[in-house]
């Protein structure tokens, strides 16, 4: 495998600091913030082509806001869509 | 009696609130038509593989308001209600519809549509910015450095009763910076803002600044103008005066900045 790009470096860094955030909530919640952060990310990457470096760049942007957002500690819980719910389950079952 | 009353009240109900029969008003004024196009500048992120553009609209200016903002919510409410912007106060308080208007950073509510229908009127978002759509910048990091400058009052000292006096001469010192309403128009225009975006303060900023380092009541000066001595986050300032030009306020931010230099090279 070739080394990671630059902007690829910036994902995975963003998507470690998400993976982090989830283990500073509480215990209960945790399943579901790990849910939120897996499908988010999942999911944008999804939708854009690896080579569309200026659309990856505005969702690096957003997502930093959204990620700072979360890291507020009096932020305890969040809301799981019937999307990210089915998404789960397929996983679940592929595997 | 009876019958008097019982006329009276049928009277009254034949004759309704139109009584002028509509052949004796007034016509109303036909205005021709004035077609005019708006080019604007359109960006949807849940288009990703679209790239930005320039999108025409053309409207009739004689069923419009005078000023540009206007047209846009004409043009939102009846011709593509997808045209995102950002607007509140239509009166030039609030600063939230600053955009470039015919390669100008104004307000969209203070600015006037040009009435000549040859010529099309472009509209972008305040430049050098990250666009969230269409005409929608991102304004966070514009923010969080204004936050960076502590823009309130500290003294540790306050008065044993009552509130903070100043004298009619210091309260005139902060005219002309009080009256910014960080629509960001300033900073936008700056070239050195758009190259060092993320170390120099701008001129909005820097304006703000220095109304807390002139404020009489102010305890932090020493504080304030140690953070800001440093190469850049005023020394990038290099008189440029767009900042001045384009203010939608008429304040004049480039003066601040020159006053916060002569107090840091003082020092």
């Amino acid at each position: 495998m070739s080394p990671r790009s630059g902007l690829q470096k910036d994902v995975m860094s963003l998507y470690r600091r998400a993976l982090r955030m989830v283990r500073t909530k509480p215990a209960e919640t945790r399943p579901k913030f790990a849910l939120f952060v897996r499908y988010t990310f999942h999911h944008n990457a999804a939708v854009v082509s690896p080579r569309n470096f200026s659309f990856i760049e505005h969702q690096l942007r957003q997502g930093k806001k959204q990620l700072e957002m979360y890291e507020n500690p009096s932020i305890k819980d969040c809301f799981l869509s019937t999307d990210m719910l089915k998404w789960a389950e397929d996983e679940h079952r592929s595997r | 009696m009876q019958s008097v009353a019982r006329r009276l009240s049928s009277t009254a109900s034949r004759r309704g609130f139109a009584t002028t029969s509509a052949a004796f008003q007034a016509a109303p004024l036909e205005k021709p038509v004035l077609n005019k196009t708006f080019k604007i500048y359109r960006w949807n992120p849940d288009e990703p593989a679209k790239k930005p553009e320039l999108q025409s609209y053309t409207i009739d200016l004689n069923q419009t308001g005078p000023m540009i903002l206007d047209a846009l919510i004409k043009i939102k409410n009846e011709m593509d209600p997808t045209l995102t912007f950002r607007r509140s106060c239509r009166e030039g308080i609030c600063g939230s519809c600053a955009m470039n208007i015919e390669g100008r950073n104004t307000l969209a509510c203070l600015c006037r549509i040009d009435r000549n229908p040859a010529k099309e009127s472009k509209i972008y978002p305040l430049p050098h910015m990250y666009i969230v759509k269409d005409l929608v910048p991102d304004l966070t990091y514009f923010y969080k450095q204004y936050k960076s400058i502590e823009p309130y009052l500290q003294n540790d000292n306050p008065p044993p009763q009552g509130e903070f006096l100043q004298s009619p001469e210091d309260r005139k010192k902060l005219d002309g910076m009080y009256e910014c309403i960080l629509c960001a128009c300033c900073s936008t225009s700056c070239p050195s803002y758009w190259w060092n975006q993320d170390e120099y303060l701008g001129p909005a900023t820097l304006m703000q600044a220095y109304r807390w380092l002139a404020d009489s009541r102010d305890a932090a000066g020493a504080k304030r103008r140690e953070k800001l001595q440093n190469e850049m986050s005023v020394f990038r300032c290099h008189t440029i005066f767009n900042c001045s030009r384009t203010c939608p306020k008429g304040l004049n931010p480039a003066a601040a900045i020159a006053k916060i230099k002569l107090e840091l090279s003082a020092e």
